[in-house]
């Protein structure tokens, strides 16, 4: 493509050859014509720099496409089935709290009744207004409560230690939707690469990914094969002993 | 084991690091403080009086893996036994940890049995 300048100067080389052909000098004729056939082969240059670059914008775009592939196609249904774990994984721990609170509940309650109970027959034998058989039957109301106090607290302190455990999902699903927000951040970075190189041919901005490596994967989320990894805390012990662990 | 043997609990999530201090606690043990990373536990380590480091693996500031490998390196802490309590669970990992020196590997999520059975095991060994 020629603009108005080298056009102008085209003309004027133009010119200046039809007025050396008149005046009959070769010599100058043909210095002319080299010339031009010169600027003819730095137009084709400047003409393929701009097809080179226009290919290598195309290639851009289609490397940003294919990590959208990759995005679509594989992070955000693994992204799904994360946030599908999460959903699960946050009932699991309501449930077994709730569970747990369910038997704690009625053992705590009848506990109460019976101390309440015992505490008024107590407080009436202290102030000697028990009968031999009422005592004799209290003691052995006492008796039988420490014997289920015993086997109560115990339910108790289990319970609630499985309460305590049940926690722990926050710990593992804050991880995961950690990544998610990361894979979100990706999706919009992408996007916005994306818009700028379909809005003008300027050079995208590096798209290119940091180095996987070092990347931790966190929590195991069925449904998502990490290549490498163990499925239980028993491989882990295999895998320990194998090292003389 | 010395029940009152000072334990370092170290995870980015609180609610983690409660969870191990009242099962720790559960198993007898009282004298438990925390810290939210590696970076603020070494100097906690550093400084001196703890027995037994458990640890997550995947923290901001320093990881766990970091942390580990800082208390081999120092001469003060190089023997104190430490347990990985961490969601990590790739083999190259847990061989890397190994390598590093932990002493327990427990991954996440756990049970009260499983964390007994580690702490048992490192100071059964510890003592043997």
């Amino acid at each position: 493509m020629q603009d108005e300048g080298d056009r102008l100067e085209l003309l004027a080389k133009a010119k200046q050859l039809v007025e050396s052909i008149e005046a009959k000098d070769d010599a100058s004729t043909g210095e002319l014509l080299s010339a031009m056939s010169l600027d003819r082969e730095q137009n084709l240059f400047k003409e393929v720099g701009h097809l080179t670059r226009q290919l290598h914008d195309n290639l851009s775009s289609f490397a940003l496409d294919e990590q959208l592939i990759g995005l679509t196609g594989k992070e955000i249904p693994d992204a799904k089935e994360r946030l599908n774990y999460v959903i699960e994984m946050t009932d699991d721990a309501a449930h077994k709290t709730l569970n747990a609170i369910d038997e704690i509940l009625p053992v705590t309650i009848e506990m109460q009744r019976k101390s309440e109970e015992l505490s008024k027959n107590w407080s009436r034998f202290l102030s000697r207004d028990l009968s031999l058989e009422e005592f004799k039957e209290m003691s052995g109301e006492i008796s039988k409560f420490l014997d289920s106090s015993c086997v109560n607290t115990k339910i108790v302190s289990d319970k609630t230690n499985e309460i305590v455990l049940a926690q722990g999902y926050q710990d593992l699903t804050g991880q995961i939707i950690k990544k998610v927000i990361a894979l979100v951040q990706n999706v919009e970075e992408s996007l916005v690469d994306l818009i700028r190189i379909a809005g003008s041919h300027e050079e995208a901005a590096s798209t290119k990914k940091e180095e996987e490596k070092g990347v931790l994967e966190g929590p195991a989320v069925p449904g998502i094969v990490i290549d490498g990894a163990v499925n239980s805390q028993d491989e882990v012990d295999d895998l320990l002993s194998s090292l003389g662990f | 084991m010395d029940k009152n043997m000072k334990i370092l609990v170290v995870d980015d999530f609180s609610t983690m690091r409660r969870i191990v201090k009242n099962l720790l606690r559960e198993l007898g043990f009282t004298n438990l403080d925390e810290a939210d990373d590696g970076q603020t536990a070494w100097p906690k380590l550093k400084a001196g009086g703890y027995d037994f480091l458990v640890t997550d693996w995947n923290m901001p500031g320093m990881t766990g893996i970091e942390l580990l490998k800082m208390v081999r390196a120092n001469p003060d802490t190089a023997n104190m036994p430490v347990l990985m309590v961490t969601a990590e669970q790739k083999r190259e990992q847990i061989i890397e940890a190994a390598q590093a020196g932990v002493n327990g590997y427990v991954i996440k999520p756990f049970t009260a049995g499983t964390l007994k059975e580690k702490i048992d095991k490192i100071f059964a060994r510890s003592a043997g």
